[in-house]
This record gives structure tokens, sequence and C-alpha cells, in this order.
């Protein structure tokens, strides 16, 4: 009952705020605006395939090539826009106004320069092509294309062929993704099909299903040696129940979109998902492709272009509140400060899931998309809102608005490029919009691993920014590293709420950490160990301001006093309620983090807390603990000691750390 | 106006002061730095991140190890004599290959089974590679260039069937593969963004003043609206070629010559000019922030879109002169923004002389 009227009253309040927002709004931005803004983007949407056609050629004219018409290498030059003819010139080599010297049939000479070698790559790889292009009209195909592949990728943990037409449940589709995978090849110019199959030579493609044999012969093959087709039925429907069981957490996720995709979406969906993607194709070799899902990661950023025109807006409208003092009008108002803010953030977020959606149906993705839009989308409008409520002018604001902009794409983007690769590009949700977009099936535990941290995250800066957003601090004008502590210091009533503080900040850090985790993941390809050794200092910076910063901002608004035994609960505090809530982040599990390396590095306490004994339990809690009292004691001194405490925790958590994953092991 | 006047007590020049000094009080110059760099180095990584997935050289030292089998499995040893970075082991059956290629051994690892037999007068190379897997890149990337050279060395064979001429690759030499990004993606990048964030600042520093009533303020001391833009225009035109030049020489701190830097500067201070006058035009016509901004981030792209309809698209011009490639097309475009920076100039002072100021 009282529940009940409480909920109507809320809704009633953010739906008369939202509808005012939307009408002051669209008073505020005039039909003239309007216009010429709507006239803009239609030029620019019919300049898009004009461009498209042309393609911009960025490295255009970058080298100079001396080459004569009578060449054989003039037909390649010439034809590729890079490189500028000049008449063969050993003189202009010399003096730099050439970089390839070519007479007659030979590369003479080349600049001894970095720019004369890259010249020189570029040539050589404009060449291939030019080779492979000419060599299509030629009547004797197989003499012109003498080599032909068939690429597949195996998953070897689970010594099952996932890819892109993984076998599913039935039988049936395996073999159709068999039939459609041949016919691909003989559009080609090949015959491979039947082929394949027999010349595998371990027996298995012959009895029967011809078609889907090349697909099952390698199952057969792996798993147990010499079977033949009847396994792959037998086989298939085991890895079913694997990817059902989820007791094997390092084997779910590859196991369940192979299965699925082929299930659900069937060959022709497999078929364009193996061009985008680039996984297994047949053709010539130039056609193979390493794994990188260009055009999906391209579709996938017309999902976040939008949200930066929305947050535009968005932060402007608030900073606005501010500037004028219009907000003290609301604020007197009989609403809660909850009302406002909610109903002043939901015609952005309607409008941003709004454009969303019209996308998704655009480019045929599914309701999945949007889902996995939706917490990107709260996290731009929460890290707008929050700079708001920091920046002291416009001009500050505008600044702010592209930190975000370019941090979010950054944190969307980057891991995202590695979805074929590595499970850890779960961590933006824009990965289950490229797996959407190439038509896998996405699993719940996937989803919420990549969405529910940064919908957490959100709704911890929008926690933050609402602390600010009262009278005393919403019209003072302040640096926003002050403004950074005053929102934090907003949350803290007693010393107990610095354990809810550092609890609620956990999604943060989580997020961070995955993002630093994915930033250095490319390093790992250089060296693993160095790669594993920053990643745990950055979790451990990463850690450790969590753990200290809003202490730090409590004893600077003189929320404690300042006896060591004050800091010393303080900081046991903060460390309790950070292990408390790391301990419920196990979610890092779902998503199959702990099979690599460096994901076990930086997560390696929740993952010692599984099987182990108790002292592994208290390990970290100790930790935690320790090195949160250090910052504490000097948090409550001064900015300086405070710092040197905060260097001193993170000396003694990477301490910690090292020692663990020397303990553990390298692997 | 004021051309045998001391340039120090114009009041513009002490308008632009204080732009600048409100810029470097908020320390938003910095953020704006910060940003630069930011996107700057995430480009990088990600062209760097990337290519080292795909150049096996970067990868620690060890070779990739690809199992063959099949009868034409001589053609793959043959060809893989002869590059870097991969090994063959030799597999009597596809299914033996495999078998080790499942088999994973730190020691006796086979990183992909490359199953090539003779089919229909061709060679039908089946390749397994690792699904997901961080090397998966660069075995793919290895065997592709495994594969390619083993289609010449067939075409070198069958050459008498071919109408046409197979041209020989030129010789293999150590390039950096980041050679072309740097000069046609981050320098034009780094040169780009001082102008278009200056511009966006021009715009926030016009409406500010608008709609905080400030500019009131300033109209009441004897300076006119034209002296008051060309104030914050001079401070934000500035701005850009200072920073277009601290990317220069960071670049060149790092080993990337750039060449022709005055002209560069000249282009970058004539796209500053043109697009900050579109933000302060914008902001002086709306004389809110909101408005104006939104039309500004629009019109700026639209803007850069047109430009590729130039015979020279303005990064290419930008990567040619750095790279030091430059045609004369080149200079003529740089020649050419300097006159639309000039006549956009002459346009926005005309537009604000004509605005009634007690208006806004």
């Amino acid at each position: 009952m009282g529940a009940g009227r409480w909920l109507r009253t809320r809704s009633r309040n953010v739906l008369r705020i939202g509808r005012w927002e939307i009408t002051k709004n669209a008073g505020g931005v005039d039909k003239r605006t309007i216009l010429v803004a709507a006239v803009a983007m239609v030029g620019l949407a019919a300049m898009a395939p004009v461009a498209a056609n042309q393609g911009v050629a960025l490295d255009s004219g970058l080298y100079r090539v001396g080459v004569e018409p009578s060449s054989p290498y003039y037909g390649a030059v010439a034809a590729d826009p890079t490189f500028v003819v000049q008449a063969p010139s050993p003189e202009a080599v010399e003096k730099g106004r050439q970089e390839v010297l070519i007479q007659g049939g030979t590369v003479a000479d080349y600049a001894r320069t970095q720019k004369g070698r890259a010249a020189l790559a570029e040539l050589r790889s404009t060449v291939q092509r030019y080779n492979d292009a000419r060599m299509v009209d030629e009547p004797n195909q197989s003499a012109a294309f003498p080599v032909l592949v068939d690429l597949r990728y195996v998953d070897r943990d689970v010594s099952q062929i996932v890819v892109p037409n993984g076998e599913s449940g039935s039988d049936e589709t395996g073999s159709d993704s068999g039939t459609d995978l041949s016919v691909g090849t003989e559009t080609d110019g090949a015959s491979a099909g039947d082929g394949t199959s027999t010349a595998s030579g371990d027996g298995g493609g012959s009895s029967g299903g011809d078609d889907g044999g090349s697909t099952a012969e390698g199952t057969a093959g792996t798993a147990t040696d010499g079977d033949d087709d009847g396994s792959t039925g037998t086989d298939s429907g085991e890895d079913g129940s694997t990817g059902a069981d989820g007791d094997d957490a390092t084997t779910t996720a590859t196991d369940t979109d192979g299965d699925q995709s082929g299930g659900l979406l069937g060959s022709v969906g497999d078929r364009f998902t193996a061009s985008l993607s680039g996984g297994g194709v047949s053709g010539t070799p130039s056609d193979i492709q390493p794994p990188f899902p260009f055009r999906s990661l391209v579709l996938a950023f017309v999902f976040v272009l939008p949200l930066n025109f929305i947050i535009q807006a968005y932060g402007s409208t608030m900073l606005s509140e501010r500037i004028k003092r219009r907000g003290e009008l609301l604020l007197v108002a009989p609403v809660s400060r909850g009302d406002i803010i909610v109903g002043k953030t939901l015609p952005y977020f309607a409008a941003a899931i709004g454009i969303a959606a019209v996308i998704a149906l655009g480019l045929d993705g599914g309701a999945v998309s949007v889902l996995a839009v939706a917490p990107l989308a709260m996290l731009f409008l929460s890290a707008t809102f929050l700079g708001a409520m920091f920046a002291r002018s416009f001009k500050e604001l505008t600044f702010v608005t592209v930190t975000v902009t370019v941090s979010l794409t950054t944190y969307a983007f980057v891991p995202a490029i590695f979805t074929d690769v590595t499970p850890i590009a779960l961590i933006s949700p824009l990965t289950i919009v490229v797996r959407d977009l190439q038509g896998q099936a996405i699993g719940l535990g996937e989803l919420a691993f990549s969405t529910l941290p940064p919908t957490a995250t959100a709704l911890v800066l929008f926690g933050l920014g609402a602390g600010l957003y009262r009278e005393e601090d919403m019209f003072t004008q302040r640096p926003i590293p002050l403004k950074v502590l005053d929102a934090l210091a907003g949350r803290i009533k007693r010393k107990r709420s610095v354990a809810f503080v550092t609890a609620i900040l956990l999604p943060f850090v989580l997020v961070t950490e995955l993002v630093a985790i994915a930033g250095l993941f490319a390093l790992q390809a250089l060296s693993l160990r160095l790669t594993i050794v920053l990643t745990l200092v950055a979790v451990a910076v990463i850690e450790e301001v969590a753990k200290s910063l809003h202490v730090y901002a409590g004893y600077v608004h003189a929320k404690f006093d300042r006896s060591l035994r004050t800091a010393l609960t303080v900081g046991a505090l903060s460390g309790v309620g950070f292990f408390l809530v790391e301990k419920l982040s196990l979610i890092v599990r779902l998503a199959d983090l702990m099979s690599l390396d460096i994901g076990r590095a930086a997560f390696n306490e929740s993952a010692l807390s599984g099987p182990v004994v108790l002292s592994f339990l208290l390990a970290p809690l100790a930790l935690h603990v320790v090195t949160a009292s250090i910052s504490a004691v000097g948090a409550r001194r001064s900015r300086e000691s405070y710092f040197l405490a905060l260097l001193v925790a993170i000396a003694v958590h990477v301490a910690y750390n090292l020692t663990v994953v020397m303990v553990l092991g390298w692997q | 106006m004021a051309g045998s006047k001391d340039v120090l007590s114009d009041p513009r020049t002490a308008l632009a002061r204080r732009e600048l000094s409100s810029l470097s009080r908020e320390k938003t110059i910095v953020l704006a730095l910060l940003i630069q760099l930011f996107v700057a180095s995430f480009s990088s990584f990600l062209v760097v991140g990337l290519t080292s997935l795909y150049d096996p050289g970067s990868v620690a030292s060890d070779d990739i190890v690809v199992g063959v089998s099949g009868d034409q499995r001589d053609a793959l040893e043959e060809a893989a004599a002869r590059q870097d970075g991969i090994r063959v082991r030799t597999y009597r059956t596809r299914a033996t290959a495999l078998a080790a290629f499942q088999a994973g051994d730190r020691d006796d690892r086979v990183d992909a089974v490359v199953h090539a037999s003779t089919f229909d007068g061709r060679i039908d190379a089946e390749v397994t590679a690792p699904q997901s897997s961080i090397r998966t890149t660069v075995v793919v990337q290895q065997v592709r260039t495994l594969l390619e050279a083993v289609e010449r060395n067939e075409r070198a064979v069958r050459e008498s069937h071919l109408t046409r001429e197979v041209v020989p690759l030129p010789q293999e030499v150590p390039a950096s593969p980041y050679f072309g990004f740097t000069y046609t993606v981050l320098i034009p990048l780094l040169l780009f963004l001082p102008p278009f964030i200056s511009g966006s600042v021009a715009v926030d520093s016009i409406t500010e003043e608008i709609e905080r009533d400030t500019l009131e303020l300033l109209r009441v001391s004897p300076v006119s609206l034209v002296e008051i833009v060309d104030g914050k225009a001079a401070a934000m035109i500035l701005l850009a070629p200072a920073q277009a030049l601290l990317w220069i020489g960071l670049l060149a701190w790092n080993g990337i010559a750039v060449s022709n830097v005055l002209t560069l500067l000249v282009a970058v201070t004539a796209i500053a000019a043109l697009v900050v006058s579109i933000g302060l035009g914008l902001g002086v016509q709306t004389a809110q922030r909101r408005q104006a901004q939104l039309l500004y981030s629009v019109l700026v792209i639209f803007v850069f879109g047109l430009a590729v309809f130039l015979p020279e698209h303005p990064t290419t011009t930008v990567a040619k002169l750095a790279v030091d490639s430059a045609s004369v097309l080149s200079y003529a475009h740089v020649g050419g923004y300097v006159v639309l920076a000039v006549v956009g100039y002459a346009l926005l002072r005309s537009v604000v002389g004509r605005v009634d100021a007690e208006n806004l």
C-alpha cells in the first residue's frame, strides 16, 4: 500500500520532469538550428556513397617510384595510388626525390632510408596483389591459381571444430554447413568438396555424408582416431552436453557459440559470418585473412556514435541548471533529488535506446544489440552527469565531454577488436553487439558479464553525482579535484560508511581493471612475464586508490578525528568492505577469464578462494585491511603524506600479488 | 584598423591574453593536450598492437611450427625453408598431424596443420588453425605467407600455360610496418585535432559570455563586438599551431622526422582560422551554447566531409608534406586553405559587425 503509493508518486514526478525537459528542449533548440543540422546530416549521408565509391586513399602519392612504361612493373605501380610514377633517375634517388628506382625488369635501387624501405615493402605487396588480379583473367585457371586453400579453426581444448559452421546438435545441420562450404569452394573455381573428405586419410569421410565429411572427419580424426562418420552425431551430441553442463568453466564460452550458431542460424548465416569475420575461408592463399571482425566492428561503431551527440545535449542541460541557478527552482519544488535526476536523464536515455533500436533494425541486429548498448548509454550519461556537476564553465564541460567520449569509446571499442580472439573481449558490451551482428548466439552468462559491470559503474557515477546535486555544491565553483573529493565525502556520514563507499566503488574498480588488462593484452605477445607484472602493478594502483581516496576525502572534510586509532579503524573498514564485495564479484569466472594467464594474474585472489583452504581466504583479507590502513594513516595528516602512504600501500600490494603468482607458478 | 598602434596595448591583445589565461587557470588546456595524447596513443596502440599480432617477428622469438602432411608436403617444405619464423614438421598422415596439433605439447608443439594433396591438377591445402588463441593471427598470417610462396613457385612451374607474365616480387627489406600509418593517420590526426578543439572552445567562449551576461560588462568598456571577437579568435587560432608544433617536436624526439614544418604550421593555422570563424559565427548568431555547439560539430563534420571532393584530401596533403613527398598540388592546397581562411574570417567580421550587440 505505502510502497505502491510511493512508487506512483515517484513515477508521476519523474514523468512530469521528463516531459518538461523534452518540451523545454524542443523549444530550446529552434527550428532553424534543427533545419541546418538536418540539411548538413542529409548532405553527409548523400556524400557517403560518393566517398565510399571513390574511396579516400589516405596514402595516395606517398611514395615516388621511377619506372619506364615498358617495364613489367609499370602496370602495378600505376594502378596503385600510393605511388607516384616518375621517370627513373638514379640522381633523384640519391637526392631523396625518388624512393624506388626500377630499371627494365628489376628494382635497381631504393633509398636507404626508413621511407625507402617502407616504399619497397609496399611495392612488394602491391605487386603481389597485381599478379593475383591479373591471374583472374587467365584462361587456364589451374595454372593461374595452382594452390587452393581451405582454412578452418579448431578448438584445441574441446577437440571439436567450432568454426564458422561449427557442427550443431543435430547431424543434419552439420552436414548442411558442410555442403555450403564446398559450394563456396566450387564457385571459387575449385571442386574440393568430396575430394577433401576422402583425402583426409583417416577413412572418416568415406562412410556416407560426403558433404558433411569435411567437417566430420576433423572431429573423428582428433577425438577418436580412425572412427568413421557415424561418430559425428555422437560427438556433437557430447559437445552439446559439455556446453550445457557448464561445470567446466573454461570451455563453456567457446563451446556455446559454436553450437548455437550452427543450430540457430543454419548455414547461410554461418557463411555470412565467415565472410565477415574472416573465419573459415576457402579460396586462394591471398583470400585467407586472420580473424578480425572488421566490418562488424565498423558497424558496431555506428551504435556508439549517436551517444556522443546525446551527451553533448545532456551535459549542456545539466550544466545550465547550475550556471543560471535554474536548478534552484527545481530543488525547492516538492520533488526529491532522485526524481529530478531520473526525470532529467530519462528522455536522453530513451533517445539513446530509441536510436539504438532503429540502428539495430537497419543493420539486422537483434534485441541483444540494443540490450548491450543500454549499459553503454548509461555509462556515457552518468559520466557526463558527473562531469557536468564538476565543471565550472561550458569550456570545461566541453573538455570533460570530450574526455568522456574518448575514454568510453576506447573502453567500448578496444576489447571488441579481439572479439574472435579471446573471451577477454567480453568486458565491453560492444563485443556482444559485434557478435550479434556476426550472427553468433550469446549466452546469458556472457551477456551478464559484459553488461553488469558497466551498469553498476554507471549507477555509482550517478550516485556520486547525485551527492553533489545540492544547493551548496551545485552553485559553487571549485576545481575538479576538490569536487571529486566533495562527491566522495558526501557519501561518508560515519566511520561505517567508509566500508560502504569502498563496496560501491568496486564495479568501478572492476571495469577499470578489465580495461587495464585489455590495454596490456596486446603486450602479451611481446613478453608474457612483463605483461603479468605490469598487470599486477596496474591492479594494485587501481585497488589501493579505490580503497583510500574516499578515506582521504573524509579527512579533508573533517569527518573523522585525526587519531591513529580512528585511522586504523577506518582503514580496516575500507579493507573489509573491499574484500567482501570482491568475493561477490566472482562473476569474472562466468566469462572464462581464468583460462587466460593474464586474467588469472589479475584476479588471483578470487581464483584462490574457491577450492583452497582457509588461510588462502584470509590472506587477501589481511592484505586489503593492511594496505587500506597504511594509506588511511597517511591520509589523516596531509596530502603529501597521503600520497606517500598510498605508494607504500601499492608497493605492499604488488609484493603480495607477485608472491602469490610466484607460488602458484607463472602458468 | 589598429595597424600602427602598439600591439600590446591593443584591447584585442588584452582579450586574447584573458582567453588564454582562463584556459590555463581552469587547466582545460592540460586536459586538451591529454585528450590529444590519449587519442594519439590509442590509435597507435591499435596499430602497434594489431601489427604485433600479425607480425611474427614481434612474438617472442619462437617459430611457428606447422605440421604438414599429404603428397604435396615437399612443396610446403621447400617454401618454408626460405621463410623466416616458420618451421615445418612432416607427418605421414593427416590424422597423426592433427593428433600432434591437438596434443599441444610444450616441446612438441604444432601450431597449425596443413594437409596438401594433389587434386584436379592443383594443390589442395587444408589448413587447420587453432581457434581463439592469441597466436591464431600470427599463425594464420604465417601460413598465408607460406602458401602464397607455394603459389608463386607453382605459377613459375606452370608459366608456359599462362598468357600473361607474372611480375617478379621485389626483394624483401626490413621495413617498419608502422611507417605508412605514422604519416597518413597519426600525424594528420595530431595536426587536425588542435584546430577542431580550438573551434569548439571558441564556441563556448563566446556563448558563455552571452549566456552569463558578462558580454554586457565587456561592452561597457570601449571595445566593439568585432574587437572582442578578434581577440577571442586570435587566442584560439594561435593555440592550434602551438600545439601542432609541440606534437611535431615530440614526434621528432621519438625519431619520426617531419618535413616541411613551416608549411604544415601554415596549413594548421589556416584550418584553425576557418574552423574558429565557423564557431564564433555560430556563437554570435545563435547566442546559445547548445545550438551553437550542435551546429558547430555537425557543420565541421560536413565541411570535412566535403573535403573528399578536393583533388587531394587534407589528410593526404598533410601526409605528403610531412613525409616529404609533397607535389605542387599539395602546396596549392595549402594556399587554397589560406585563401579560404582569410575569406572565412572576413565574412565572420562582416557578420559580427552587422549584429546588434544590444540584442545579445
